[in-house]
């Protein structure tokens, strides 16, 4: 015998979350398909527990949060490049107290997320700020070494290289170029 | 020019003579007026002396007269009487004379007629005489007064004619006086001036006598000079002309006659002359130079081709000058080169250089090119390797596996090769843009490249301050590597590599054997190991292309990476020498200019 | 990471290369769309195309016929709606003067073509991170240099 059944995935879908959901006793409001709010955040452990719940019915929650948290991660780096007095803080003990997370689980989301590490991502934005005092503020890469807190110039003159590819000199010469030639 | 000799006697001597002349004269006019004035006393003599001699005749005749008188007067006889006659006309005789000679005096003419007037007085006191000493007429008192009166007028004629006597001597003597006053000085003054005058002449004498000797000796020079330069013109190929422009006349040397086919002296060269033998191409052009020298007094050099009577075309280089001599005529001097032998070679040269410029820029770009194509097939055979390696290796049999790691291995050798060749011939071909650049950042740039095999050997790199200088930077960067680099590759296996660089400013007069000795400015910078070093006697050939010291399994290379630094320095303008004791180290110097 | 696959497209006259760039991509973390165009001027027809959908990153091999690398990089530079496309240069050279030659006319990063397949997906995984970075955590893009060997 055989049975033709239609059903509305969506239907069942949403009535499915809403059951495992509310098994948590957690309170939420649907956005739309496959986006919801819940009205307080989870803890990881939380977020955790839900993620190996719903996934053996393959549900997988998209990791918009941990996109959030990456995204939390790289203002908080900004923030931390750019502040002008920097060298009382350790990237990682600023950044596990900012965000009140652990470093080593904002470096796991981070780099699951990314791809890289909060590392190279620190030094991709010191390095860019470094690009920015020297063609904006003209200043001499002794400044900038100084104050972007690097122990030398050869050093940061070494990491400016390692992260581009180009030497300091090299760089500013054809950033110079370029603009006179779109004279 | 200098070689002619200066004179300068003649006008001296022309001054010497003029005085001498004059001295002369003035002697010869002095003479002149001694004789005249010995003329004049002895003339003077003459006329006192006759003047006496007048006045003695005079005398006489009174005398005469006086015993003719008597003698009559006692004898009564009438030849006594002719002497009386005669003396009155000898006494007018001489009175005339003596009127005549002292014409020029007025005081002995007054004396005279004084004189005249005793006698006068003499001879009528005769006749008185006569008178009373005839017998018919005989007075005797009377007679005795008259002859008494005689008596006293013949004192008084006496007395008168002595007077004048007197009065001539005076006057004569005083004349001699005069004169041996004048005759006496003369002599002296006059020797004196003749001896002046002859030293002078002596003098000039010998000047002229070594004037003459000197000429000699430069009328000697002058010819061997005239012969040298006749020689060294027919050595030289060259040939010089002078155009008197007053005279419109022209000479060639000798050799201008050969340089144009003749024998010296074959023809008279006129102003168009030398135009008939200049090539068609460029007689206009010479013609024009030739006008152009009168105003611009100087020609530079112009270049022309020449025609020579068998139709054999030689190239000429010419220059002439203008020039205005003592006497202030124009003379135009010119000389002529014949450059056929070096124009020839030059064209020569030129196409060797062109040829050599030529294959130098192929072989450039054919380096280029067969190592920058060579890139691509053997970069796809290392991908294509990595590949293979990477997924299939589990099956493949040990020899296959074993035949793909020495592909792998060379393949890998062959990049680096060609990666040096490509550098060496990059360091070659890319435009030279020399740019202000901190040595320190480009040594800290070349460090950072060698971090990993620095950092794997430990070594330490000590730097004291480099300059700033304008070069090129990335080729000083990759000298900086490369020589840094050396310095790691050939380090001791068991000691850690250190290296020191040192600076330091130097003149290029200082090392002469390297540098030209402008007196420029150079940064030596140095770089000393405590490497391996080499044997000495290789400090030349280590820098050329493809030497090595070492074989290649020990340690790898192409031998292009010290070229390739000899090859940086020279673009910089610099120098770079290494030295080194077998076991303890190499010094690699660096000379770039400020 | 990103919702939508990376478009990339790569211009590159040579197959091998072409085979090897769209085995590496598959490999690489990241989901992407790769397009493949053999000449300068296919590459300038294919951006020129009204609703074509505009390359992430652009892959662009220096040495090609028709219509050099750099020729393509200027012309792209200069089109207005182009010329914000990020450039990788894709090449063999490594010379000095090709790499300041081609980031002073507009390039973002200059790739020397690896001899090995590991650094390719290496150096691919890097230049997308990056770019990414660029994209999402507001780096100047005028600033955007990298040079990869």
């Amino acid at each position: 015998m055989k049975l033709f059944i239609k059903f509305d995935i969506n239907t069942i879908c949403s009535l499915f979350l809403k059951q495992k959901l509310e098994e948590q006793n957690m309170n939420f409001t649907t956005l739309g398909f496959g986006e919801i709010e819940l009205d307080e955040n989870l803890s990881v452990e939380a977020l955790e527990t839900l993620k190996n719940d719903l996934s053996p019915f393959g549900f997988e929650v998209v990791e918009n949060q941990k996109s959030v948290l990456v995204q939390k991660i790289k203002d908080a780096i900004i923030e931390l490049v750019y502040m002008d007095d920097n060298n009382n803080f350790k990237s990682s003990v600023f950044l596990a107290e900012k965000l009140n997370h652990s470093y080593g689980y904002l470096s796991n989301v981070f780099s699951e997320v990314t791809y890289s590490s909060i590392e190279n991502f620190i030094i991709l934005q010191k390095i860019e700020r470094a690009k920015q005092l020297m063609l904006v503020n003209e200043m001499s890469l002794t400044e900038i070494a100084f104050l972007l807190n690097y122990s030398s110039v050869a050093h940061l003159s070494t990491q400016f290289k390692n992260t581009t590819g180009i030497t300091p000199s090299a760089f500013q010469r054809i950033i110079k170029k370029r603009r006179e030639n779109l004279k | 020019m200098k070689w002619i000799p200066k004179f300068n006697s003649s006008n001296s001597l022309r001054v010497i003579f003029v005085i001498a002349v004059f001295i002369l004269l003035f002697l010869s006019s002095i003479a002149y007026k001694h004789n005249q004035d010995l003329n004049e006393s002895s003339k003077l003599v003459m006329h006192t002396y006759e003047i006496n001699i007048q006045l003695e005749r005079l005398m006489s005749a009174i005398k005469d007269a006086e015993t003719g008188q008597r003698g009559y007067i006692i004898t009564r006889n009438g030849r006594f009487l002719t002497p009386y006659i005669y003396s009155r006309d000898k006494v007018n005789t001489s009175f005339i004379t003596l009127k005549k000679l002292t014409a020029d005096n007025p005081k002995q003419q007054k004396n005279l007629q004084k004189l005249f007037g005793l006698i006068t007085q003499r001879f009528t006191s005769f006749e008185n005489c006569f008178k009373y000493s005839n017998p018919q007429t005989y007075d005797k008192r009377k007679l005795d007064n008259h002859m008494f009166g005689g008596r006293i007028l013949m004192d008084n004629i006496r007395f008168q004619v002595d007077e004048m006597n007197d009065i001539e001597k005076r006057y004569q003597q005083k004349r001699l006086k005069i004169y041996d006053q004048e005759i006496s000085l003369s002599p002296v003054f006059s020797i004196s001036l003749f001896l002046t005058a002859l030293i002078f002449i002596i003098l000039s004498y010998r000047q002229i006598s070594k004037d003459i000797k000197r000429l000699k000796i430069f009328n000697k020079k002058l010819l061997i000079s005239s012969r040298l330069m006749a020689e060294s013109e027919v050595i030289g190929k060259f040939s010089t002309w002078q155009w008197d422009l007053d005279l419109n006349k022209i000479d060639y040397s000798d050799n201008q006659y050969r340089l144009l086919g003749f024998k010296p002296n074959a023809f008279v060269p006129e102003k168009d002359t030398f135009l008939n033998f200049v090539h068609p191409d460029d007689k206009e052009a010479v013609a024009k130079s030739m006008e152009g020298i009168v105003n611009k007094k100087q020609l530079p050099f112009i270049y022309y081709k020449i025609t020579l009577p068998n139709n054999e075309i030689r190239y000429f280089k010419s220059t002439g000058k203008l020039l205005t001599d003592q006497q202030g005529s124009q003379i135009l001097l010119g000389i002529n080169f014949d450059i056929t032998d070096e124009h020839l070679l030059n064209i020569e040269l030129q196409e060797r250089n062109r040829e050599l410029e030529k294959s130098n820029q192929e072989l450039a770009s054919f380096n280029h090119v067969a190592s920058h194509d060579l890139q691509e097939p053997l970069r796809k055979i290392q991908t294509f390797i990595s590949r293979v390696s990477d997924a299939d290796k589990a099956v493949l049999s040990d020899s296959a596996k074993d035949y793909i790691s020495k592909i792998e291995v060379s393949a890998k050798r062959m990049r680096v090769l060609i990666d040096d060749l490509l550098l060496f011939s990059r360091t070659n071909t890319t435009k030279k843009e020399f740019i202000k650049s901190n040595l320190n950042e480009l040594l800290e740039n070349a460090k950072s490249e060698l971090t990993e095999i620095i950092d794997e050997k430990k070594a330490t790199i000590t730097v004291s301050k480099l300059p700033k200088l304008d070069v090129i930077p990335y080729q000083i960067e990759q000298l900086f590597i490369n020589l840094i680099g050396n310095s790691l590759k050939y380090s001791k296996p068991d000691i850690r590599p250190e290296i020191d660089i040192v600076t330091e400013k130097v003149s290029s007069k200082d090392y002469p054997d390297l540098l030209e000795p402008n007196s420029k400015k150079f940064y030596k910078i140095t770089f000393s190991d405590n490497g391996m070093g080499f044997d000495s006697q290789f400090k030349e050939t280590i820098f050329i292309l493809f030497q090595r010291l070492h074989s290649k399994t020990d340690y790898p290379g192409t031998g292009i990476g010290l070229a390739i630094c000899k090859k940086i320095v020279e673009n910089h303008k610099g120098h770079i020498t290494a030295d080194s004791i077998l076991g303890k180290g190499s010094v690699f110097t660096v000379f770039l200019p400020e | 990471m990103q919702k939508n696959a990376l478009h990339i497209l790569l211009a590159d006259d040579d197959e091998d290369d072409r085979l090897f760039f769209k085995d590496a991509f598959e490999e690489v973390r990241v989901q992407t769309k790769v397009t493949f165009v053999h000449d300068g001027l296919q590459l300038m027809e294919h951006l020129m195309q009204p609703d074509v959908k505009l390359p992430d990153i652009l892959f662009l091999d220096l040495n090609m016929p028709k219509k050099t690398g750099k020729e393509c990089l200027i012309e792209i530079k200069k089109t207005e709606h182009l010329k914000n496309i990020i450039i990788a240069i894709y090449s063999t050279s490594s010379s000095e003067e090709d790499i300041e030659d081609t980031f002073i006319e507009g390039a973002n990063i200059y790739i020397k073509k690896p001899s090995d397949f590991n650094t390719l997906k290496k150096i691919i995984n890097e230049v997308v991170t990056l770019n990414w970075h660029y994209h999402t955590s507001g780096l100047n893009r005028d600033n955007f240099l990298l040079r990869l060997k």
